[in-house]
């Protein structure tokens, strides 16, 4: 692979890859996100190479394995080029039939196409997909057009061309674009990127790194993984950027552990990217010198707090520190650093591609561009969504979610991780951005979105989300280690209907004190899941400590099961398969829980066919 | 350049590498700490120096040991805010450290008699609060022997590996700064035992008692100029030894 | 440095006023332990004769090299050698380190007690009946 001497040599090469890859042949894009390697989607890729190679068709019909394509509810996904047709559920026992009649035939499987729950309506292309055709996708987009683990890809799609385009603008103007954009960082705060970078730009010495943020840790969230899976290189060019702007010569990619197939595209990104001179000396002949290292966390949660990220990389114990001194002005190794996260980062490329005005075209007043959602819970399409800042709730959960399962009643969506807030039915219509997620006690967080319908225990997911943050605080401050294990035991008695109206006082009055009096971020929105569903769902935590009723009955020490004698036809299921054997009866007779050894697991209800579990 | 702050409303000047504590202090402005020393980094794990800080038109509490002071600052160190979470961070290590003295008379100057919380995890060190102060003054100290294993509820503090460490030199300044003197230290004529391990002492040579442990004159003399002669014989019989010179240059 | 603290060992007659007045002027802290720990003490010498011993505040002390953590600070107006509290880590190198026995590491305190010359007017020899101790220009 030779290296590219100018941005002149990076237009020729995108040239003629272009020209041996026109963008209207024909191509089969196989989802490899992790998501739909878990349905199986490498053995359908290595299914359908086997099958073009027998029909001949293997220097025809490009193959080509991709990043996530959102839509994960509905893998393995194969999007069929140039018609952009999507085939859904894709199994192996598939692929002769999709290369016979699809490829050959231009004839269409109605059995794979998306079919919408409901009304039964099937849709062929990809972009009519009510999923897809509510999303405003930026940084997505590119994971259906190319393989991650070729740089040849990203260039032909005009990869890297933003970054020749700011070696031609230089540093004052690019940092002028990032700033014109109003670039908030997507990982969480929502602080303006373009007014980090000026302050560490502003910073004096030569000395200077940038961080990209990857350690991607809210439960059930994993936009910034799909990214680096399915386009590393956009994060890469975006870091080379920062770097050329600020004056960094040296980055870090700070990246889970637990994401092997994210490291390993990235790697391979890396290297790809030496090979080609877009990173390392003279990038682009630009005399301008960078370079990435790589290093994994372990695994700690608190260490997406960018001052623990730092503390970590330096080989010591991930502990948030009191910020200022900013990571800008005193950060890695005591110098200016930059960190950003990966959504931030690859959205960079496009600002200074298509420029601010393109971007600000988009979104609110004060939330520019889009947001990439992981849409997670009761919802019919969960998945990750790309949307245009301001969008409303109501939009994302029924348009692009396609609503509620089972015919149950939406209860609450949860935003911005575990520490975010739960926002009921009524505020279904608020603007998603920033400052209104906030303002209602919520928060855009790294970009998670858990959908609960009335089958949820608002008080049980306090709990399970405060439980979550106390085994993740670093426990250094008193107020968040020990505040959040006592609001937990306090939980807990509300869950078992203990206690009293006072309990709810003191849980605030705790859940106050660790938002108020803890140092980092992981403390001071700790009390988030705690307060917003108290404000919102008292009624609930009512109901648990005064009349001893969990409403969704989820809380095992208030509910009962019994079995319908009048229902109950005797034939024995429940009682096989109850792991306490605490059902009797005989065959073809009324079945009896016993209430001592029940350890209220559902198993009899989940099982019976006849309706005749009751959970009271 | 000096900053110009304000403490409790009254304007003071200082050094913008000064801690607000420190501008407190020198200021007279009492402002309760259990975890922070001078000459080690302060991480405010307790939460006590707790202050009220108005900056740039945004109201916030925050600890006063590690916030570095900024132009234009406003602090309050005692109001109702203030004393309300005091009074709940120490209610928190009252539920750690019930044992502890010194804890129970900072809780009770806030109101604090008792405390409802009782952790959920059994600690590994009985009345530990968490805060660190041994590993920083052992790191301070040039030995790193102990660190804060775990998170959450469960941390504690250890050895590595919860192993005799090498590089602990049983000088027992963990135990002597500890808050809430929480750290197992048994001395016996001879030997010091601390963190699961036995040193030797440096008995002094007049009377045999103990001087210093033997790890920690070796240290000592690595790091620092005087040589090991001077590490010889106990405090009392040093005095008495000189009184003793004294009187016959009199005579 | 105005006055120097000045011991004349002749006028002695051991009643030991100055480590009663030293531990009461040093015990104002409110934790327990303190009174009681003078930081100059009586020796008997002979028949009737008697030696002060309290810091020589020693130029180029020992104490202050042995300590890791710059908690012995010289003050200069008034000559001796101070203890910061705040910066004591606690090893008590200065006590092993001193070649007279002049700093004592309090086990109840974890800190160092030693003579502080009260700031410049101390309490022994405002109280030495005996003009035995004596801050002379």
């Amino acid at each position: 692979m030779a290296r590219l001497q100018s941005t002149q040599q990076l237009r020729q090469l995108k040239e003629r890859i272009v020209a041996e890859k026109p963008a209207d042949r024909r191509a089969i894009a196989v989802c490899a996100g992790t998501g739909c390697k878990a349905f199986g989607s490498f053995e359908l890729v290595e299914a359908f190479r086997a099958e073009l190679e027998k029909q001949g068709l293997d220097k025809e019909v490009e193959l080509r394995p991709t990043g996530c394509h959102g839509f994960c509810e509905r893998g393995p996904l194969v999007l069929l080029f140039p018609e952009g047709r999507l085939y859904q559920r894709v199994k192996t026992d598939d692929v002769p039939e999709i290369v016979e009649k699809t490829i050959k035939g231009g004839e269409v499987i109605e059995r794979l196409l998306y079919e919408e729950p409901g009304t039964g309506k099937k849709f062929e292309k990809e972009e009519d997909i009510p999923f897809y055709k509510h999303q405003h996708r930026l940084v997505l987009r590119s994971n259906g057009l190319i393989n991650p683990s070729s740089i040849e890809d990203y260039i032909a799609i005009g990869g890297y061309e933003a970054l020749g385009r700011a070696f031609e603008m230089g540093p004052d103007a690019v940092l002028g674009e990032v700033k014109g954009a109003n670039l908030r960082g997507r990982g969480g705060g929502g602080f303006p990127a373009g007014t980090k970078w000026e302050l560490c730009k502003k910073q004096p010495g030569d000395l200077k790194y940038i961080i990209c943020n990857a350690d991607e840790g809210d439960p059930g969230a994993f936009m910034d993984r799909s990214i680096v899976e399915g386009n590393p290189h956009a994060v890469i060019e975006g870091m080379v950027i920062g770097a050329f702007t600020m004056g960094a010569r040296e980055g870090y990619v700070y990246i889970r552990q637990e994401y092997p197939l994210a490291l390993e595209r990235l790697n391979k990104a890396l290297d790809e990217a030496r090979q080609r001179g877009l990173l390392g000396e003279d990038i682009l002949g630009s005399g301008f010198g960078f370079d990435i290292k790589v290093n994994r966390g372990g695994g700690a949660f608190v260490c997406g707090e960018e001052s623990a990220l730092i503390r970590s990389i330096e080989g010591r114990r991930g502990v948030p520190r009191r910020r200022p001194p900013y990571p800008a002005q005193k950060g890695l190794w005591g110098k200016p650093t930059n960190i950003n996260n990966v959504e931030t980062w690859a959205t960079v490329p496009l600002i200074v591609a298509k420029g601010a005005k393109w971007f600000t075209g988009i979104g609110t007043e004060k939330s520019k561009g889009t947001k990439i959602f992981s849409l997670v819970g009761k919802v019919n399409n969960t998945g990750l969504v790309e949307i245009p800042m301001g969008m409303s709730l109501r939009e994302i959960v029924y348009d692009i979610g396609g609503g509620i399962p089972g015919g149950k009643k939406f209860k609450a969506v949860q935003t911005g991780g575990p520490s975010g807030g739960c926002l009921p039915a009524s505020k279904l219509d608020l603007s998603v951005d920033f400052d209104t997620l906030i303002a209602e006690g919520a928060m855009m967080g790294s970009g998670g979105m858990i959908v609960m319908d009335e089958s949820t225990c608002m008080v049980d997911l306090a709990k399970y989300f405060v439980q979550f943050l106390r085994s993740e605080s670093c426990g250094n401050c008193t107020s968040c280690r020990d505040g959040l294990d006592w609001m937990h035991s306090l939980l807990q008695q509300v869950c078992a209907g203990e206690g009293t109206m006072e309990l709810l006082d003191q849980i605030e009055q705790i859940a106050e004190t660790v938002r108020v009096s803890s140092l980092c971020a992981l403390g001071s929105t700790a009390a988030n899941p705690v307060l917003s569903t108290i404000k919102h769902f008292r009624d609930e935590y009512e109901a648990h400590v005064e009349q001893g009723r969990c409403p969704a009955k989820v809380c095992k020490s208030l509910i009962t099961y019994t079995i319908d004698a009048d229902k109950c036809t005797g034939c024995l299921v429940c009682a096989k398969r109850c792991p306490e054997s605490t059902i009797e009866g005989e065959k073809k007779k009324p079945h009896r829980i016993i209430q001592d050894g029940c350890i209220k697991c559902g198993v009899c209800l989940d099982v019976c066919k006849f309706d005749a579990v009751h959970v009271e | 350049m000096p900053v110009q702050v304000k403490i409790n409303g009254i304007k003071m000047s200082a050094e913008p590498q000064e801690t607000v504590l420190q501008v407190a202090r020198r200021s007279g402005v009492h402002i309760p700490t259990l975890c922070h020393l001078e000459s080690v980094e302060s991480t405010g794990a307790c939460r006590v120096c707790l202050v009220e800080m108005k900056l740039g038109g945004k109201t916030q509490l925050t600890t006063s040991c590690n916030a570095g002071v900024e132009d234009g600052m406003e602090i309050m160190t005692d109001t109702p805010e203030v004393q309300k979470h005091r009074a709940a961070n120490l209610e928190m290590m009252l539920g750690r450290a019930p044992g502890s003295q010194k804890i129970r008379a900072l809780a009770r100057e806030y109101g604090v008699y008792e405390s409802a919380y009782v952790p959920s995890e059994d600690p590994a060190i009985p009345g530990c609060i968490l805060c660190e102060l041994c590993v920083r003054v052992c790191e301070a100290l040039g030995h790193s022997a102990l660190a804060a294993v775990s998170r959450g509820g469960k941390k504690y503090i250890g050895t590595p590996h919860d192993k005799p460490s090498e590089s602990c030199v049983g000088c027992g300044a963990c135990a002597e700064k500890c808050p809430t003197r929480c750290i197992e230290m048994t001395d016996t004529k001879k030997t010091r035992t601390i963190w699961g391990q036995t040193f030797d002492f440096v008995s002094c040579e007049t009377c045999g008692a103990p001087v210093m442990t033997v790890r920690q004159r070796t240290h000592a003399v690595e790091t620092k100029e005087l040589p090991e002669d001077y590490y010889t014989t106990c405090v009392a019989c040093k005095q008495k030894n000189l009184a003793g010179r004294f009187a016959r240059v009199g005579s | 440095m105005e006055k120097t603290y000045v011991v004349i060992p002749k006028n002695c007659t051991g009643c030991r006023t100055c480590e009663l007045a030293c531990s009461m002027v040093k015990s104002k802290r409110d934790e327990a332990g303190a009174l009681g720990k003078p930081r100059i003490h009586i020796y008997p010498t002979g028949p009737q004769r008697y030696m002060q011993m309290t810091c020589l505040q020693c130029v180029d002390a020992a104490c202050v090299k042995a300590c890791p953590s710059k908690a012995l600070v010289l003050n200069e107006e008034t000559g001796a050698v101070e203890v910061d509290e705040e910066r004591c880590v606690g090893c008590g190198l200065c006590e092993a380190a001193c070649p007279f026995g002049h700093i004592r590491f309090d086990r109840d305190l974890g800190l160092p007690l030693k003579c502080d010359l009260c700031g410049g007017d101390p309490a022994c020899a405002r109280f030495c009946p005996y003009q035995a101790l004596e801050m002379r220009p």
